[in-house]
């Protein structure tokens, strides 16, 4: 089964790793994304994410649709969390079970280079002396 | 018509608000909603922009309908 879901509590990365699991499958990758508290030398005290939750579901499904027609894969989890995170705690966890690892490998990179690139969330970083909303460096099509 | 606009993040923060309702005339575009906006929020002209309508990321050139909703965000930064 496939998932896709927007979260304010704390996500259980093995609850979504085996939310995935299918009987013909024998790999699945998760990717644990988490806050880091130093970006170029610079440090976090925590981060505040924010999602355009109806268009933010919607980009997540078309990009498990897209991962599944281009990789030999079975199933896709994605969970992304929203509002106050603290240093260390995971922000997104995508699981893609497949029938052999390699292709589990490629489609979890793939969907977390696009989602980063076209799912509508906004982080913002907040400094000791400040903050900002980051804005991405890739151009949605 | 009437037009919902929808703000996020960087964009909330300059507009003040994070969803307001824009009175626009038919055969309207995205690009004239944001140009009707950028003359009330001036900053927002320093960010690039991206827009979407109806939750689909749109160019800007299409023509809107009664009841639309924009959105308009700085590059998305998730993950």
């Amino acid at each position: 089964m496939d998932f896709f879901e927007l979260t304010t509590d704390p996500i259980d990365i093995t609850t979504v790793a085996r939310r995935v699991v299918p009987p013909e499958c024998g790999a699945t990758v998760t990717l644990d994304g988490y806050v880091r508290q130093f970006t170029k030398g610079r440090e976090t005290l925590y981060l505040e994410y924010e999602a355009y939750e109806r268009m933010a579901l919607k980009e997540m499904q078309k990009l498990i649709e897209a991962a599944k027609a281009e990789y030999e894969i079975a199933n896709v989890g994605i969970v992304h969390r929203t509002g106050k995170l603290e240093i260390g705690e995971t922000s997104v966890v995508i699981s893609v079970a497949a029938p052999h690892r390699k292709a589990a490998f490629n489609a979890c990179e793939w969907l977390i280079k696009e989602l980063k690139r076209t799912v509508p969330i906004w982080k913002k970083e907040v400094y000791a002396d400040g903050e900002e909303w980051i804005e991405g460096d890739a151009q949605p099509t | 018509m009437r037009i919902q606009v929808l703000f996020f993040g960087a964009t909330a923060d300059i507009a003040g608000k994070r969803r307001i309702a824009v009175e626009m005339a038919t055969k309207t575009t995205a690009k004239d909603v944001f140009e009707k906006l950028i003359t009330e929020h001036p900053q927002l002209a320093s960010h690039k922009l991206h827009t979407s309508l109806n939750q689909q990321y749109a160019t800007g050139d299409e023509i809107l309908s009664d009841g639309d909703e924009l959105a308009i965000f700085t590059a998305v930064s998730g993950g």
